[in-house]
């Protein structure tokens, strides 16, 4: 063993990936070679050194989020199949090829009136039909219509589309109704449900999932009144849930809506004193294009208690 | 690959370990000192994963959430690091586990699912690698690289509020240093440092994500580490 070997090798004597035996012979000769033992500290101290860029865990709203980027995702997406599994029966591969064939459409199309005739002949005889589905699953909805929220009895009615429109009363903190709130917070079309969507779940804050919902919102939804909302819902929890600041503080610094900065803005009053946030301030306050923020962060800022 | 199934278990992060192993191996792992999890539930995860992955070819599509759901945060973390963008790193995310999901059916248990997720995403973290190196070299400038890696350090002195402001803003302009250095690296000796240094991946399983040889690995981690310690010598 030389000197040259223990240089190419003290990287990865330091990350524990040298033999037992090399790794011994190693440490022999550092103990005789002063040349060595410096390489080795210097080697050492930087590794340390490289930590001052830290990996850092994804924020629990960051990870959400991408989950649920993702599962919209995977819903338009099938995967491919492996050549054993296209060999299996699948009845709606089948039927998309049998719709090109007018004979066998015109076979199952009798098929299914008469059986739909028997059916409503056994209902006619008076068969008890079998109760509505109560639960509304995700699978099955279409989208949802409209949200009313009734300000004197505190329900909220939601218009379901399924196979047929259904609408869903009842009070915020049913789980049901719930779940049809969340739902339609992230993924309708229109923008003013998505609103009343927010609002009516702005009551229910304390719970995480609302939350995480609201965060969701402020961070992504293309609309600034729906993200003002789901400021306005957030807003009580600046302080204690620190996923709620991060995502407050990012609606700061990098909304497009001048109005929905500016209510972050006001939203973070109570956390001003808070490393992260005073640090944005000091930032916005010295380069933000809006002559507002500017002002606003400034004043913020100056009702400051110093810390240094 | 090698022919003998091995399971991986590596910290990667504090107090997250994620494990992974081909069916019906015969594995050992080394446990680590911050894992969250006990034993029996990284046993229990390693049989759940060939199970998993079994179902999802099946076109079960929340098996192969489930199967996300274990991975997701390593791969998130590893991406977000690479890049130091929240947007680039949901991508890198995004299309890892969509192509994963389209060949899940092609998944012959060759490998552990860990390695196979692994591979596709440092080979997108390449690739993203590869284009920005191409756009900094059109555009002379050094992009928004710059503003993302501060935002970052801003949340680590945040973190450490107990620091003082000087040492605090001294890590920052250090970590700003870091980040340059590793850009000047190559694409590949990014991928290795960033899972040996950052992930603490062994070199074994880094050859095999890159699918190339420990040996390889071994000499690209030292010029890397030789490349980095000449570029911050002075920083210290």
């Amino acid at each position: 063993m030389n000197c040259d070997w223990v240089r190419e090798n003290i990287t990865l004597y330091l990350y524990g990936e040298l033999a037992d035996d090399a790794r011994h012979e190693l440490e022999q000769h550092v103990a005789r070679c002063q040349d060595c033992a410096t390489e080795l500290a210097e080697q050492r101290q930087f590794q340390t050194q490289m930590s001052a860029l830290p990996v850092e865990e994804p924020s629990a709203s960051f990870l959400a989020a991408s989950r649920m980027r993702l599962q919209e995702a995977l819903e338009q997406t099938s995967p491919h199949r492996a050549w054993y599994q296209k060999l299996a029966f699948d009845p709606a591969a089948w039927l998309r090829q049998v719709r090109f064939s007018p004979a066998l459409a015109m076979a199952i199309f009798m098929v299914g009136f008469g059986g739909g005739l028997g059916a409503m002949y056994q209902s006619m005889r008076g068969r008890a039909v079998p109760p509505a589905q109560e639960n509304v699953s995700e699978a099955a909805i279409s989208g949802i219509t409209s949200i009313e929220k009734d300000p004197t009895t505190n329900t909220v009615k939601v218009q379901v589309d399924r196979v047929t429109p259904d609408s869903v009363q009842g009070s915020v903190s049913d789980p049901k109704v719930q779940d049809l709130l969340l739902y339609a917070a992230k993924s309708n079309d229109n923008a003013g449900v998505r609103l009343n969507s927010v609002d009516a779940l702005s009551s229910k804050t304390d719970d995480l999932k609302v939350r995480e919902t609201l965060t969701y919102a402020l961070r992504y939804d293309s609309n600034p009144g729906v993200r003002l909302h789901s400021l306005e819902g957030l807003s009580p929890f600046v302080k204690e849930d620190i996923r709620v600041r991060n995502a407050v503080l990012e609606t700061l610094l990098n909304d497009s809506n001048l109005g929905v900065r500016s209510g972050a803005l006001h939203a973070l009053e109570p956390v001003k004193t808070d490393s992260s946030v005073r640090m944005a301030l000091q930032q916005l306050a010295k380069e933000d294009p809006s002559e507002y923020i500017r002002t606003e962060s400034k004043r913020l800022l100056a009702s400051m208690p110093t810390v240094y | 690959m090698p022919a003998e199934a091995v399971a991986i278990a590596l910290t990667v992060g504090p107090g997250l370990s994620l494990v992974g192993t081909p069916a019906g191996a015969s594995a050992k792992s080394s446990t680590t000192p911050s894992e969250r999890r006990g034993k029996a539930e990284q046993t229990q995860s390693r049989m759940n994963d060939a199970e998993l992955i079994r179902e999802s070819q099946r076109g079960n599509h929340a098996a192969f959430e489930e199967l996300v759901h274990q991975y997701d945060g390593a791969v998130l973390r590893l991406a977000y690091h690479m890049t130091r963008s929240e947007q680039d790193a949901q991508d890198i995310y995004q299309e890892a586990f969509l192509k994963a999901y389209r060949n899940i059916g092609n998944f012959r248990f060759e490998c552990s699912f860990y390695t196979w997720i692994y591979r596709i995403v440092t080979n997108l973290c390449l690739d993203h690698l590869r284009k920005r190196q191409v756009r900094k070299e059109d555009s002379g400038v050094i992009t928004d690289s710059e503003g993302e890696s501060f935002d970052m350090l801003d949340q680590v002195a945040d973190v450490r509020s107990g620091a003082s402001p000087e040492k605090d803003l001294m890590r920052r302009e250090l970590g700003s240093r870091i980040a340059k250095a590793l850009e000047r690296l190559t694409p590949r000796e990014r991928m290795v440092f960033e899972m040996k240094h950052y992930q603490g991946l062994k070199l074994r399983t880094i050859g095999e994500i890159l699918n190339t040889t420990e040996e390889t690995a071994k000499n690209t981690l030292f010029r890397g580490t030789q490349k980095l310690r000449a570029a911050l010598k002075d920083a210290r």
